[in-house]
């Protein structure tokens, strides 16, 4: 039991680090607390496939030692290295974390220069007066 | 709202850790991530792009046409949010 908890509470951890952003995306009335909701939630899925590229024992970072000039004859120990590709697709993913963060402060801030408030209730009130 | 916002965030959180149960253990070596396609990477990553960092190999080599449509994305956000922020002639 304690083995099986060890094997798996990482997986765990991230779970409960993108159901707190998804429910301040859903609970939340403030647009500014829902959009930090929305970031936690991305970087949460961020760690959790950052943390899957480890390997128990003796890793290092995914760049290869000894190659100075060389063109590397030597056989590279694959167990010795992280696995490169999950960093590689999160690179990808923070890219577009990034624009999606912009655009939502931009449309927030749109907003609050319509209706002069960011609360969703008033902002609908707002909406049903005709203002 | 809040209450059912929270059932909600708890059953989804529920069938996320049933579905943790198939992964694999987290950190073995022997795992299908770590042994089917990244070994060929990180093998012929020097020979192939001459670049010790394999992630920089494969985000500027192998994968580069994505690195370029990336590179749409973030012109995309910027162009939206300046449209956006700009303080234009009054209506």
């Amino acid at each position: 039991m304690f083995e099986f908890i060890i094997n798996y509470y990482n997986y765990w951890v991230y779970i409960g680090l993108m159901m707190i952003g998804f429910y301040a995306m859903m609970a939340k009335k403030n647009l500014i607390k829902k959009i930090i909701g929305m970031n936690i939630f991305q970087s949460a899925i961020i760690f959790f496939y950052i943390s899957t590229s480890v390997k128990k024992g003796d890793i290092t970072v995914p760049i290869l030692e000894y190659t100075h000039g060389g063109s590397g004859a030597h056989a590279v120990d694959v167990m010795q290295y992280a696995n490169p590709l999950p960093h590689v697709l999160m690179l990808t993913a923070i890219v577009v974390m990034v624009g999606t963060l912009g655009v939502a402060l931009a449309v927030a801030i749109m907003i609050y220069r319509r209706y002069d408030t960011l609360e969703e209730n008033e902002i609908i009130m707002n909406i049903r007066k005709g203002r | 709202m809040k209450v059912l916002s929270l059932i909600t965030a708890v059953i989804v959180a529920g069938a996320l850790v049933y579905g943790t149960l198939d992964m694999p253990k987290w950190g073995d070596p022997h795992s299908p991530a770590s042994t089917h396609v990244s070994p060929y990477y990180i093998r012929h990553s020097l020979e192939q792009t001459a670049t010790p960092n394999v992630v920089t190999s494969v985000l500027g080599d192998y994968r580069s046409y994505d690195t370029l449509g990336e590179t749409t994305v973030v012109f995309t956000a910027g162009m939206a949010c300046i449209l956006l922020l700009r303080r234009g002639r009054k209506k």
